[in-house]
């Protein structure tokens, strides 16, 4: 669905439907450079992507389970517990930090994929599933931490929270994934077996498309970019706190939403997300430039979350009528 | 076909029953404080904010939605009825303002789901976000303290020997039964969760069901509000953080199924005793309360593969679109 709207000819209602988010992104980015003269500087431009870039890697990951038509709710919970085992090898076994790295973004991937085979094998529902293993996943992360955070983190591995000339190392590893993902969703089966599936499950399954193992995957990457985002998230705070990333699960599933990603499955875009959270960066750094109370900001960002989630549909639905009709 | 209906709105709890005994005939052997009246009624007493929340979440998930922003609501209104209490207004005005304050939020929720379109999901998940902030910045993010007495007795007072909040949430659960089993709203919320195009071309008033539902469910969160802040003798703007996904799991371990049309609150009740036993256990077991977590997780698995048993597998609540959207299910030329 998502691809082939691409083929149609231009038309401005159209144009509206697919990039209402670019819209409302550039609408606000326009009214906060106009209200605060700090805003379009590039060092607060480089803040804000280095701050969205954490939640943009997670929301890429959890992306692909939304494809699918599923859900998933232990990714911030995965952050915390892959975050501070990443901690936990560099310092207390003095593991070598690529060693280190690459075993925690391997056990991601393992978690998100045992997410994916309770789903397929029990046909359950992933929203309790993903609750459940959340659940588990935290109690985990106080386990091993013992509720205290695990600091004296390396430089070889804090260096992934710093930048390089100017530029931040994590927005590189998001640009990284970024590419490597798309390519992964726009040319290989996967990707079109993925969106089948998100489209219409049984119609893929009669189609021959090996459905348990696609969803299988789809979770094993949104587990490995929770392991992503966990190193992320502990080499820029030089420490790895049992609670950190308590609700992110949330963000990220308000970014992919924001960026038009249907929670109905089978239609939207990495690049999508990627908006998504890069909206969520800049209405934070904007709002706090702007001296609006962090309370204040929530109530906006809630009452923004709705309205632009109502003009992405509404304007969808009014494209959209002859081609949806079709379906149903 | 009959039968089957009823079947899928009575439920059988036989299972689950058996589970919330087993458990507690394992720690009364393991503990001899477990099987104490005090206990027990301290176990029910810290159940029942659960209980409260996950009595409106059920009538919601009934309906095929879900409701993320009970947590939220609940901050908002105990921060909301505490600032009422402190003003020479009377103690039954206060309480009253919070209900009419949560059940305002539902209506929103109901609203946005059903004349906006928008996923249960995402609705509610604005609302959470807007409802925290409204509560944290009306209270400034200071707890509000210094309630009169009265207030507290709703919690610190007990009749026939048994604390009033349980009086509340048999009230409450005795009412809703009622209300799900006899009534035609009732029979609507099922209705509506089990297959929303057919019970609209069969006349079901799906809109006002719908909305009633949110707004049960946030006059629920409400109450559950005033209950925890009269037994904390404080309002705190960030009360009730994380409780919609406490709730959810209650109503998921008292076998109701997020594709809606099925469940009970009879279930739930169960479910909600199920989570505090977890963590009053690892009180008297003096377990690490770290595992607190894990152990509700596992329990919540352990319910998914004991009510999957024989049930064909649906879609998840969450990609429900209500009305002519991207969702597939129900569009057509239909008026919401």
């Amino acid at each position: 669905m998502g691809i082939d709207s691409t083929h149609r000819r231009f038309s401005w209602k159209g144009a509206l439907a697919r990039h209402s988010s670019a819209l409302i992104f550039l609408f606000l980015f326009a009214c906060f450079s106009l209200l605060s003269g700090r805003f379009l500087r590039i060092g607060n431009v480089v803040n804000i992507l280095e701050q969205s870039s954490l939640l943009a890697v997670v929301a890429i990951g959890i992306t692909f389970p939304i494809i699918t038509g599923g859900i998933d709710l232990s990714v911030g919970s995965l952050v915390a517990l892959c975050g501070a085992l990443a901690a936990g090898l560099v310092t207390g076994h003095a593991v070598p930090v690529p060693l280190a790295i690459a075993m925690v973004l391997a056990l991601g991937a393992l978690l998100g994929g045992i997410n994916g085979f309770i789903i397929v094998a029990g046909r359950f529902q992933p929203f309790v599933v993903t609750l459940a293993t959340m659940a588990i996943t935290r109690g985990a992360t106080l386990v091993y931490t013992q509720g205290r955070p695990i600091s004296g983190i390396p430089a070889s591995f804090t260096f992934l929270g710093d930048r390089v000339a100017g530029i931040p190392v994590s927005l590189l590893i998001l640009l990284i994934i970024l590419i490597l993902f798309q390519g992964l969703l726009r040319f290989t089966p996967f990707g079109a077996h993925l969106y089948a599936l998100g489209g219409n499950e049984e119609t893929a399954r009669l189609a021959g498309i090996s459905v348990h193992w696609i969803k299988i995957g789809a979770y094993s990457i949104s587990g490995g970019m929770a392991a992503l985002g966990g190193i992320i998230l502990t080499a820029r705070l030089w420490s790895a706190q049992p609670q950190a990333a308590v609700g992110l699960e949330l963000q990220t599933i308000a970014a992919a939403v924001l960026g038009g990603v249907s929670l109905a499955g089978g239609s939207g875009g990495l690049a999508g997300t990627l908006l998504g959270a890069l909206l969520m960066g800049t209405l934070a750094n904007g709002l706090n430039l702007l001296g609006i109370s962090s309370y204040l900001q929530q109530v906006i960002i809630g009452a923004i979350f709705i309205a632009a989630v109502m003009l992405d549909l509404w304007t969808k639905e009014r494209h959209g009528e002859s081609s949806q009709g079709a379906l149903s | 076909m009959k039968s089957s209906f009823k079947n899928h709105r009575q439920g059988h709890h036989f299972g689950l029953l058996c589970a919330v005994l087993f458990l507690a005939a394992l720690l009364s052997l393991l503990s001899p404080q477990f099987l104490t009246t005090r206990n027990i009624l301290n176990l029910l007493l810290q159940s029942s904010v659960n209980a409260l929340l996950a009595a409106g979440m059920t009538l919601v998930i009934i309906t095929g939605g879900i409701d993320l922003s009970v947590g939220s609501i609940l901050g908002l209104t105990a921060v909301v009825t505490a600032g009422i209490l402190q003003s020479p207004l009377p103690v039954p005005g206060a309480i009253l303002g919070g209900l009419a304050l949560g059940a305002g939020l539902g209506i929103a929720n109901g609203l946005v789901v059903i004349k906006g379109k928008i996923p249960p999901f995402i609705a509610t998940l604005g609302m959470m976000t807007l409802s925290r902030g409204l509560a944290l910045s009306l209270s400034g993010g200071r707890p509000v303290t210094g309630l009169p007495r009265e207030f507290l007795l709703l919690a610190s007072s007990s009749v026939l020997g048994i604390p009033t909040p349980l009086w509340i949430v048999a009230a409450v659960y005795l009412a809703g039964t009622f209300l799900l089993a006899r009534t035609n709203l009732g029979r609507y919320i099922y209705a509506v969760g089990n297959n929303m195009k057919a019970s609209r071309y069969a006349g079901c008033p799906v809109p006002t069901t719908i909305i009633t539902a949110y707004t049960l469910s946030g006059m629920l969160a409400a109450l559950a509000g005033m209950v925890l802040v009269a037994r904390l003798d404080s309002a705190q703007p960030v009360m009730g953080a994380g409780y919609e996904l406490n709730a959810i799991a209650a109503v998921v371990v008292g076998g109701a199924a997020l594709s809606g049309g099925t469940g009970n609150l009879g279930g739930t009740l169960l479910g909600a005793i199920m989570m505090a036993m977890i963590t009053n256990a690892i009180n008297i077991l003096n377990i690490s309360p770290f595992y607190a977590q894990i152990l509700q997780g596992v329990v919540i698995l352990a319910a998914l593969f004991v009510h999957s048993a024989g049930k064909s597998p649906s879609r998840s609540c969450i990609t429900r679109h209500y009305g002519p959207g991207r969702g597939q299910k129900f569009q057509g030329g239909e008026e919401v």
